[in-house]
């Protein structure tokens, strides 16, 4: 099925079978289902097979450096509050390179959405373990297993008073599109967790396994309680998906905080010259 | 650039054609109108035309479809010491104001050329009748030349008041032939006129008859006629000039004297300064007297200069500010000093080496004994009669004043303009003054002579303050910086400056962070920067190549502090030039510029944010601890010549980011401004900003970014060469004043000042000019001597080099030494 968002000669870099491909197919179709215009919105990836996600759809990018989509993502936002940024990457691009950034980028909440393929894998260097490999997950590096503790990105999220966490498994294209849907439509940071396989160097976590070991939180959870998620974002076998948690109590979003409920883009303004020479002038 | 440098670029024999408008260089060799450097026949390309634009048919808006190239130099820079008495003449002429009100008006409504047509068409109109007249003496051609003759004698009148007033406004009655010739032909045109008026009037038939008064009245016809030739003439060479190379605007130049650069080393040893030196612990007020003293010695009419050195700790140590005052502008730190003021006992010490045979120095009585040069103050005691040991430091200001028998209202004024809350201060201050000049028998040094009007003229302000204002100028619109002294000045001026204009402010989480926000700053269309120091950039290493990679622009505030590791936190080195020219993985164009003083810190700031911009590269404002934290002044800066450009384009549907062109440039567009898609990456791309290992497209990007440095090299600003002599002594950056100071104190004939305040990429051209020296001594504040090293690489060869790396920036007195003796090893 063609798409709106649909890129002209690109050569998909991705092997058959890779959630990636499930996951760009998503986007196109959310992109196009809000009626997103494509020349208003930015996709910012950092490096990894999740990060080339945005070569492959028809709006602007920025491919940054491992690690750094966030910081960069933040600065669009802030420098045109109109544009509709999302940052992408995978597991060691978000969680482990930009880690950092993670952190601060939530505790700004900045009003972007934050899509992170998680694979448990390294698949870009092949095969080494990242931050959410699971305890005992052997590779050429972690030759013994893993036996570092996982990181938990939507506890870390929600201890920060992210606004917005959530999960899901692109396993279950449905069910992820409903809730990137709602990332897309909530109103600051948005944090959008989506469990993938990686088929080519990841045998433990496949879509037999994510289906095996999640399962989709129903209508009865209550995604305002923000105690209960805590709870939730705990729980690993089996992994709730779905929106753990949801604020929507309009909190200050951070490009609106420093530039105001109606700035206008930083490229469309100037400083008034004799402002400067007062100022200037006041010395 | 120089006014020297632009001439080069006169437009002949291929060279490019570089013309200067209020201290901006455009490039208008693609401009038609200025083929081979000639414009209209009057101007000729490599020249400052700042002054010939009131007077040209049209305004400065010509210049914005124009390349800025660069600023030039010196062209409004005026130091007190370098008018000439009849430019300060000028200067205090009392109707100025109301003339630069009448300028401007003039400028609107341009009156005389308005008026002046009117009677030279009408008196050539009048000529012409009359010669029809004469030959078929017919009553319409009498009436016509009558007519018309009357009206053109009275709108000569009409054309000649404002053309006196512009004589005034706009050249200050200056006596320049133009202008001479052309008041006498129309003051004998007005008279003919009345007399040929009046003889027609007393009798219309007088015209028909041979007789004198009817001969004459045709006579006064058709010379008026001439006349009105002769006013057209040189009413247009004073618009257009004489010729091509000798205008009429750079001859009235001369006569009045306007501001020259200084390429001379003046002398500086009849010139009197005193030096004083404060020394305290942290959080003992040390600050607030340098603020208290600073303002009250310039309301006093004294040039100042300030430095301080403290240690990293926010209370405690011993930290020194150094202060001197002048009759002349200053712009550097000495050693030895001439009075010596210690807060604590530490300080007493601490200063100690800085001491020389006639040191004044004072203490409280309780620090140390009576000694040659110490003068005991009760300092401590007499701020307790007052109610607080607080006040210890406006009475020791008080006694300075006193001492120095400077006129205390301008102490008490600066004391009551800094503790608007605590009006105890004045009279502590007014105690310690009465204090002050008890004092006697004392070796004081010369007061200098105080210039109140030309101080009043001036700013006082630090490296900082004046860095930031450059990046105003230059648009700077988000600042994101992990805060790192000494860098974090220009991060806070930045801060505060959003209270009055739209700057977007953010810290970031680190350093990494701090660089790519800039990027993705620069990517929505902003004009970003950031603020930090070396450890900092350390981290900023990959976000630069990825600007480089990307072609996102990025200006990076780079104030150094020694290094390696932490270092010495607070102090100061030229010590991070090599990280700025290597930082980043592969290679990538990059400007490093240096400011040296004030001006250039705003000159620079400015610039840094045009080139990014346009040739999408990043740049590095490499500035020091000492430039950050020294206090010196300024003259006025006009803010309206630093034109802010913006250089992203409005994107078409089929844009792609990385158009390949000629000069390497591709077009910048930013999202959601026009109807394309921006597509930048760090991967290696094709034009489209598509991920590409084809190894074809791969050579063709890395020319492509290649050749920006082409075109960015010529921006090069040239080197600043004062002095005559054969030895040329060579700093960067922060040793500007240092160096020149030093240089007017040793005044040796062979010695010459050059300046690179632009460090990279050096224009081999303008390297060349170092040819004529015969001796090359490369002055840095470093162990590495990396800018000797550029030097090198340029093949430029270097007999002597002067390093210094303990933490301190150089001092006057022993700068002269140290260039003294390389000198001597030299010839």
């Amino acid at each position: 099925m063609s798409s709106l968002f649909d890129r002209e000669n690109v050569d998909v870099a991705w092997c058959h079978g890779c959630g990636n491909l499930g996951i760009l197919k998503l986007i196109k179709e959310i992109l196009e289902e809000l009626e997103v215009d494509k020349k208003t919105s930015v996709i910012v990836s950092g490096i990894g097979q999740a990060a080339k996600t945005p070569y492959y759809i028809d709006t602007n990018m920025f491919g940054v450096l491992h690690g750094r989509a966030l910081p960069v993502a933040t600065a669009i936002k802030l420098g045109n509050p109109n544009l509709c940024v999302v940052a992408e990457g995978g597991d060691g691009d978000m969680y482990g390179e930009g880690g950092n950034h993670f952190i601060h980028t939530i505790r700004r909440n900045v009003g972007i959405v934050h899509i992170v393929h998680n694979n448990m894998v390294y698949g870009l260097t092949k095969g080494q373990a990242s931050p959410t490999s699971p305890k005992g997950f052997v590779t050429k590096v972690q030759v013994g297993g893993v036996v570092n503790e996982p990181f938990n990105p939507l506890a870390v999220a929600l201890s920060l008073k992210a606004g917005f966490v959530s999960r899901v498994n692109i396993g279950d294209a449905k069910h992820a599109k409903e809730v990137l849907k709602s990332a897309f439509l909530h109103h600051g940071y948005a944090l959008i967790d989506i469990l993938q396989p990686c088929p080519t160097f990841n045998k433990t976590n496949t879509y037999h396994w994510f289906k095996e070991n999640s399962y989709v939180l129903n209508d009865s959870y209550d995604s305002s309680d923000f105690v209960g998620a805590l709870q939730k974002a705990f729980e690993f076998s089996p992994m709730p998906l779905g929106v753990i948690y949801q604020d929507k109590s309009n909190r200050d979003i951070f490009e609106r905080s420093i530039r105001g409920v109606d700035a206008k883009p930083l490229h469309a303004m100037s400083h008034d010259v004799s402002k400067i020479q007062d100022l200037f002038n006041s010395l | 650039m120089t006014i020297d440098e632009l001439k080069r670029y006169n437009g002949l024999n291929g060279a490019r054609a570089y013309i200067a408008y209020k201290s901006i260089v455009y490039d208008v060799t693609e401009s038609p109108l200025w083929k081979n450097g000639d414009h209209q026949g009057t101007h000729v390309a490599g020249v400052d035309l700042t002054s010939e634009l009131s007077n040209a048919p049209h305004d400065n808006e010509v210049f914005e479809k124009f390349a800025v190239v660069g600023t030039l130099e010196g062209s409004e820079q005026v130091l007190a010491s370098v008018q000439t008495p009849k430019m300060q003449e000028h200067q205090r002429d009392s109707y100025e104001p109301f003339k630069s009100k009448l300028r401007t008006w003039y400028k609107i409504y341009h009156p005389h050329p308005v008026a002046v047509h009117f009677p030279i068409a009408l008196h050539l109109f009048s000529s012409g009748m009359d010669f029809l007249f004469l030959m078929r003496p017919k009553e319409a051609y009498d009436a016509g030349v009558f007519y018309s003759f009357f009206i053109a004698t009275v709108m000569g009148f009409v054309a000649m008041v404002p053309g006196i007033l512009s004589w005034w406004i706009n050249y200050n009655f200056v006596m320049h032939r133009a202008f001479v010739i052309k008041l006498i032909v129309a003051i004998i045109t007005l008279l003919l006129g009345v007399v040929a008026i009046a003889i027609y009037y007393e009798n219309p038939h007088a015209v028909y008859e041979h007789s004198l008064k009817g001969i004459l009245y045709h006579v006064i016809v058709l010379v008026t006629g001439l006349n009105v030739i002769v006013l057209g003439y040189f009413g247009g060479k004073i618009t257009w000039g004489y010729g091509k190379y000798q205008t009429l605007q750079e001859d009235i130049k001369e006569t009045v004297s306007l501001a020259k650069h200084q390429n001379t080393l003046s002398s500086h040893s009849n010139i009197q300064s005193i030096s004083i030196l404060i020394g305290g612990a942290a959080g003992t007020g040390i600050a607030t007297l340098e603020k208290i003293l600073s303002d009250a010695f310039k309301e006093s009419g004294f040039y100042i200069f300030s430095t301080k050195e403290y240690m990293s700790r926010v209370r405690g140590g011993s930290n020194t500010t150094l202060l001197r005052i002048s009759e002349t502008p200053l712009d550097a730190p000495c050693w030895e000093v001439d009075i010596s003021i210690a807060l604590d006992v530490l300080a007493l010490e601490h200063m100690q080496e800085r001491w020389h045979k006639n040191t004044l120095v004072l203490a409280d009585e309780s620090f140390t004994e009576k000694k040659n040069n110490v003068v005991l103050v009760a300092m401590k005691e007499s701020a307790k009669k007052f109610g607080s040991s607080k006040y210890a430091n406006t009475y020791i200001a008080g006694v300075l004043f006193g001492l120095l028998k400077i006129e205390k209202n301008s102490l008490l004024q600066s004391i009551a303009e800094h503790f608007k809350e605590d009006e105890a201060n004045k009279n502590v201050a007014d105690f310690g003054y009465e204090e002050g000049a008890k004092l006697e028998n004392l070796t004081l040094p010369n007061l200098p002579k105080a210039d109140l009007e030309g101080v009043k003229k001036l700013h006082l302000m630090d490296g900082t303050t004046a860095c930031g204002f450059g990046f105003l100028a230059g648009g700077c619109n988000m600042v994101t910086s992990y805060p790192m002294s000494p860098s974090t000045g220009v991060l806070n001026f930045m801060a505060d400056m959003s209270k009055h204009l739209t700057i977007a402010v953010e810290q970031s989480e680190d350093e990494i962070a701090s660089l790519h926000m800039v990027l993705g700053g620069w990517y929505s269309g902003a004009r970003a920067m950031t603020t930090t120091s070396g450890g900092g950039f350390a981290l900023m290493g990959e976000a630069l190549s990825l600007s480089g990679m990307s072609e996102t622009p990025a200006v990076i505030y780079l104030a150094q502090r020694p290094g390696p590791a932490t270092g010495l936190p607070t102090r100061s080195e030229q010590g991070d030039l090599n990280m700025a020219l290597y930082s980043g993985h592969g290679p990538f164009p990059r400007v490093i510029l240096a400011p040296g003083s004030l001006r250039e810190c705003i000159e620079y700031g400015y610039l840094a944010f045009e080139l990014a911009d346009k040739y999408q590269v990043p740049v590095i404002v490499l500035s020091d601890q000492y430039l950050a934290d020294s206090i010196s002044m300024i003259e006025n800066v006009d803010f309206s010549s630093y034109e802010q450009r913006r250089y992203f384009v409005k994107s078409s549907e089929n844009y792609v980011r990385y158009e390949d062109t000629e000069t390497g440039i591709s077009p910048r567009a930013i999202p959601g401004f026009g109807e394309g898609l921006i597509c930048a990456v760090g991967d290696e791309h094709d034009e489209r900003g598509q991920i590409t290992e084809d190894y074809k497209m791969r050579e063709k990007m890395v020319a492509k970014r290649a050749r920006k440095s082409d075109a960015l090299t010529l921006e090069a600003v040239a080197p600043e060469v004062v002095g005559e002599g054969d030895i040329a002594i060579i700093g960067w950056g922060s040793t500007r004043g240092v160096i020149l100071e030093s240089l007017q104190h040793l005044s040796n004939p062979r010695l010459a000042h050059v300046h690179f305040g632009w460090v990279h990429p050096l224009e081999p051209q303008q390297l060349k000019s170092l040819e004529r020296f015969k001796y090359k001594v490369v002055v840095e504040n470093n162990a590495d001597g990396a800018f000797a090293n550029q030097l090198k690489l340029h093949d430029i060869q270097i007999d002597k080099q002067i390093l210094q790396s303990n933490g301190f920036n150089f001092f006057v007195d022993q700068l002269s030494v140290m260039i003294e003796k390389s000198v001597k090893e030299l010839s």
